[in-house]
């Protein structure tokens, strides 16, 4: 509770009026419209990040390491490890060429051991490979698959994708025996639209010539970058001498040091971070396709792709009596789409639930909520108190008139 | 009503292509064969900059570990090593005290006990490898030589790949520079057996070189890779039991023990040899480089990059592959790269693009390489141990550093330049996932740091041998005219067809005289003669003999008399000229393109000796005159004095010398005899037989 508090407090107030605009408007919404199962309409519900380094063999040490550097990251920045689909042929660290056995450092200065605890690999070693891949994505697996190596996002998630490896005109190589080419990605991704699983996807992928693997998307709510544009090389960092293994590429090394400023309830927008790439330290050119997003960029949190960190809206009392009326609304959809939407609940977190019963709906709770919020405008609460004792004046003023 | 028009057949543009040029064959065969020539001298121009072509390989990437303090104990043991070379028997002490040395590093020590084999001429086992069975009869029980081994297992590797190092080490007749190969190789191995990042293991081969360095690591590869159950432990205990040992080896090598104790790691990855000389270049530390093994195979073209990029670019060493020194100064030469740079420059000048053409030095400088590295090739004898490892399909290359440094007695310094060059090919190495199969292995080097590819040199010898079959099909074209008329065609084919017939025979008969040439040798060396100027007399009156016998026994008639008869005979000359050459180049192509060279002319000059009373008496004269030298310098030995007496000057030149060289392939399994012999010679035969056909 304390958290989420805070949050707000570091919301600026005019982010602060256009949430509760958005709020009314999303209450209007569900109100007056029982269908509301549109991606566009459903709120942000949670965070996935699927981080995949397509590559094996010593001589690409620095895929596993941008892989392994994105993951703690995120992690980092909020996303549990249970949301966190990372595939890595995990060929490295304990790799008899490793000088370090077990550990994997994505800097010459051995500071940070990325293989350190609580690194939950999903897809191991020959199990990354195009098929798993898209299985990840579209969700289609076969029924012996644990969940925690399902990607069981909702039409609410934002899902951060994350590819590093080696690449080409239109194509990532897997594990030099298979390629992802860049229409089976966009297929992958329409499928996933048309399931609803995700609200808003971000690509990321540092490879050569990264920006043509995202030629072929066209679904709504995808923000693709690119290390590379065509013709164009991606290179590494720099190189361990100690370890004789380049260790970073450029592209993941700057985008970490971009986000080692940054801390979970920082609000970094990201155009903030596509902004802090530089042509001439990359070696190549960063590549944005923001044309499927609907968002502004300077609006948008690297926090919604980067960590977990969403509109949580603060709650007085977790149960209330009139949350019976929005079951009742919901029986009156069809048949079907209820039955729909009961499967999904059973698929998906728990978290929805919460989301559910922490949402405001009432007019009670409404009103108490802007009473609250506007309460925050006053900056300091000394000014409340002065504000306060400025009121009890006229207050003592009658009160000592009715008295004589 | 249209006339019924009988349409005529038209030949296929191909067909038609053929018949043009075999109908100007004469101008082709100049074209080509000038071509050809000039192909090969402009190769040192074509010649690429080499590069690494594995990924994997990363030579350079990791900062050498070796510190001084291995160099320490490096330079420790060669003081120990020079301090035995005073003791009076110090033979056995050697292998001892390397041993030792290797213990007390914590690496597994091995020993391996051979015999080294006398190089015999094997006629049926001429491309197999010599299995050990045959090993007991040339076996001489009182030589053998003992090598050390020492393996250094990789600690998280798998085992089951290995990276070997090579030192030979004549305990006889060492020196200093001998003591300080062993102290290098001792420090890069006394480095590798504490790293944690080795994946492959590390075996050491101080090889016993008191019978030479290639039959010791031969004889230790044998072993290495056939393992022998009980055909060896019956070697060593009926043929050679009770022989002396020396005393101090005896407490650890009985018979048996020592077929237990031959230690082995896994398939080996590359193969290093190193080897220190006193004899040094003025000022510059130098890497000599020698690569080429048994039948012109070269180690793939990754490994000599990478001990060439990390000597350069990391130790600053100055490397060297062998060149024919001779030819610097040879004036034609300096005449020709004067040509080729100003054309060069005119090229320039019309288009800046154009790369063509370098500077006269560097031209001169890459052509005595490449024939160097032409020559080697076609000799097919390895030019060290390293060749050994070939033969099992194992890359290898020999280092041999000659050290300025040395004479100023800083022998650290040394030491740890030199092993920190082993060291980083060695990780370089280690990085390797497969074997090496990125880059070349048919290459000719015209520095150490370019090379011309199998695709650019291929050219040359096309060139040169393309004009062979045109020819071959013009003269049996030309033999008897092609009438229109096709009905007497039936009987027109029956006596050309006898004529090659005979044509056929004859060549068939000479190129099996020429098998039974090759085995002649075999036999000389059973009788024992005692110079090798005897030795060549006898196999020349031999070769002679047969030759008549054979022609009496299978009926050669000489006195054919049609003008057809020797063209056709020419035609199957030709033809079995160009088979054989191209047979060749796929077994040796330097062999194969040095054969062109000299037998491609001669087969198309060929005419016999008899005046054309139609053409002038220049013109006859001329054609004579060239027919005479060009037979003359085809034949094998007349072109062996004629090469040496170009590269190391006339004087002193032995008729012995040649039965020395032939005998030195042979002995080496080299392909390079079998071509002289069942290729060169009978075709030299032919045109000898068509020069002196009489009409």
């Amino acid at each position: 509770m304390k958290e989420t508090l805070k949050v707000h407090f570091q919301f600026s107030p005019m982010a602060i009026r256009i949430l509760l605009l958005s709020l009314c408007l999303s209450n209007l919404y569900a109100s007056s419209s029982a269908v509301a199962s549109s991606s566009q309409t459903a709120t942000h519900t949670n965070n996935w990040a699927v981080l995949v380094c397509t590559s094996r063999f010593w001589f690409n040490y620095r895929h596993m390491a941008n892989t392994l550097s994105l993951y703690r990251t995120v992690k980092r920045l909020g996303i549990p490890d249970e949301r966190i689909i990372l595939m890595l042929a995990d060929d490295m660290a304990c790799n008899a060429r490793n000088k370090y056995p077990a550990q994997v450092f994505n800097n010459e200065n051995h500071r940070l051991n990325l293989y350190g605890d609580n690194v939950e690999v999903d897809y191991r070693g020959y199990e990354v490979t195009v098929e798993n891949f898209l299985r990840v994505l579209t969700g289609r697996h076969e029924t012996a698959v644990p969940r925690s190596k399902r990607l069981l996002s909702d039409e609410g998630s934002h899902i951060l994708l994350y590819m590093t490896g080696h690449g080409g005109e239109e194509f990532l190589k897997f594990q030099d025996s298979e390629e992802l080419q860049s229409h089976d990605l966009a297929d992958a991704v329409k499928q996933m639209k048309e399931k609803g699983r995700f609200k808003e996807l971000l690509i990321m992928v540092d490879t050569c010539q990264a920006a043509t693997l995202f030629s072929q998307l066209h679904s709504p709510g995808v923000l693709a970058i690119g290390s590379s544009l065509k013709g164009e090389n991606s290179y590494s960092h720099h190189l361990d001498s100690d370890v004789g293994v380049s260790v970073v590429d450029r592209f993941t090394f700057y985008t970490l040091a971009f986000f080692e400023r940054l801390n979970m309830y920082d609000n970094a927008s990201l155009n903030s971070l596509f902004s802090s790439y530089n042509p001439s330290l990359l070696m190549s050119t960063a590549y944005y396709r923001t044309d499927l997003f609907p968002r502004r960029l300077e609006q948008v949190p690297v926090t919604n792709f980067f960590g977990s960190v969403m509109e949580t809206i603060h709650t007085d009392r977790p149960y209330r009596a009139r949350k019976r009326k929005e079951s009742q609304d919901r029986i009156r959809m069809p048949l079907k789409e209820a039955v729909q939407d009961n499967q999904q609940r059973r698929l998906s977190d728990p978290e929805i639930e919460v989301r559910r019963v922490q949402a405001p709906e009432d007019s009670i709770g409404r009103t108490w909520n802007s009473l609250q919020n506007k309460m925050k405008i006053f900056e300091y609460p000394e000014t409340f108190v002065y504000y306060g004792l400025v009121m009890m004046l006229p207050l003592l003023a009658v009160s000592t008139w009715l008295y004589s | 009503m249209a006339p019924k028009e009988t349409p005529k057949m038209k030949q296929r543009p191909i067909v038609r292509l053929g018949i043009l040029i075999i109908s100007h064959s004469v101008v082709v065969s100049v074209i080509c064969c000038i071509s050809g020539v000039v192909a090969l001298l402009l190769l040192p121009i074509l010649a690429k900059n080499t590069y690494i072509s594995e990924n994997a390989l990363m030579p350079g990437s990791a900062n050498p570990m070796l510190s001084d303090q291995d160099v320490g104990e490096a330079n420790k043991l060669v003081n120990a090593l020079l301090d035995l070379k005073s003791e009076p028997i110090s033979s056995g002490r050697v292998s001892t005290l390397v041993a030792e040395f290797i213990s007390d590093l914590g690496a597994e020590v091995g020993y391996h006990k051979f015999y080294p084999e006398s190089n015999q001429f094997h006629p049926l086992h001429f491309f197999s490898l010599p299995d050990s069975g045959s090993l007991q009869e040339n076996v001489n029980c009182s030589m053998y030589g003992i090598n050390v081994i020492g393996i250094a297992r990789a600690p998280q590797g798998d085992g089951k790949e290995a990276v070997v190092l090579v030192t030979p080490y004549n305990s006889e007749n060492a020196d200093l520079s001998d003591a300080l190969s062993i102290g290098l190789t001792y420090s890069v191995f006394s480095l590798l057996t504490q790293v944690t990042w080795l994946a492959k293991d590390i075996i050491w081969l101080v090889a016993d070189s008191r019978y030479g360095e290639y039959s010791s690591v031969s004889a230790w590869l044998r072993d290495y890779q056939r393992p022998v159950f009980g055909a060896s432990l019956i070697l060593d205990s009926d043929t050679c039991d009770g022989g002396s040992r020396p005393y101090d080896l005896n407490n650890f090598m009985t018979c048996g023990k020592l077929i237990d104790n031959f230690k082995r790691a896994g398939t080996m990855a590359a193969a290093l040899v190193v080897k220190v000389t006193e004899k040094s270049e003025p000022f510059v530390d130098t890497l000599n480089l020698y690569a080429e093994a048994s039948n012109g195979q070269m180690p793939n073209l990754d490994l000599i990059n990478i001990v060439n990029y990390l000597a350069v670019h990391r130790q600053g060493l100055h490397v060297k592959v062998k060149k024919l020194i001779p030819l610097l100064n040879a004036k034609w030469l300096n005449v020709l790269a004067d040509i080729l740079e100003t054309v060069g420059v005119i090229f320039r000048r019309l288009n800046p693009q154009w790369k063509f053409g370098i500077p006269a030095a560097e031209y001169i400088d890459g052509t005595a390489t490449l024939a160097s590295s032409l020559y080697y090739q076609a000799l097919g004898i390895p030019t060290g141990p390293h060749g050994a490892f070939r033969d099992y399909q194992v890359d290898a290359v020999t280092l041999e550093f000659s050290p300025y440094s040395l004479r100023k007695g800083r022998h650290k310094e040394f030491l740890l330049q030199g092993s920190r060059l082993i060291e980083g090919v060695i990780r370089s190495v280690n990085n390797l996932l497969e074997k090496f199969h990125q880059s070349f292995f048919l290459y000719l080097l015209t520095s150490p740091g370019r090379f011309v590819s199998v695709g650019v040199y291929m050219i040359p010898f096309i060139l040169l041998v393309a004009p062979l079959p045109v020819m071959a099909a013009s003269l049996y074209m030309n033999i008897f005219d092609f009438g229109p008329n096709t009905e007497t065609g039936q009987l027109a084919v029956s006596p050309r067809s006898v004529t090659w017939l005979d044509a056929a025979k004859m060549v068939l008969i000479v190129h099996f005289w020429g098998a039974i040439v090759s085995l002649l040798p075999y036999c000389i060396c059973q009788m024992d003669f005692s110079t090798p100027t005897m030795n060549l007399a006898i196999w020349s009156m031999l070769s002679a003999l047969c030759f008549l016998l054979l022609c009496l026994v299978l009926g050669l008639h000489f006195n054919q008399t049609e003008k057809a008869k020797w063209v056709v005979l020419k035609s199957a000359t030709l033809s079995a000229v160009f088979i054989g050459l191209c047979l060749m180049s796929v077994v040796n192509f330097a062999t194969a393109e040095i054969g062109a060279l000299l037998l491609v002319p001669l087969c198309l000059m060929i005419h016999p000796l008899k005046i054309n009373p139609n053409m002038g008496t220049l013109v006859n004269f001329s054609r004579m005159a060239l027919n005479f030298i060009l037979l003359s310098m085809a034949f094998p030995p007349v072109s062996f004095f004629l090469l040496q007496g170009a590269v190391y000057g006339f004087h002193g030149i032995d008729i012995g010398d040649f039965w020395m060289w032939v005998e030195s392939l042979w002995a080496w399994n080299s392909a390079t005899y079998l071509y002289i012999t069942m290729i060169h010679l009978p075709c030299w035969v032919l045109c000898l037989h068509i020069l002196l056909h009489a009409r």
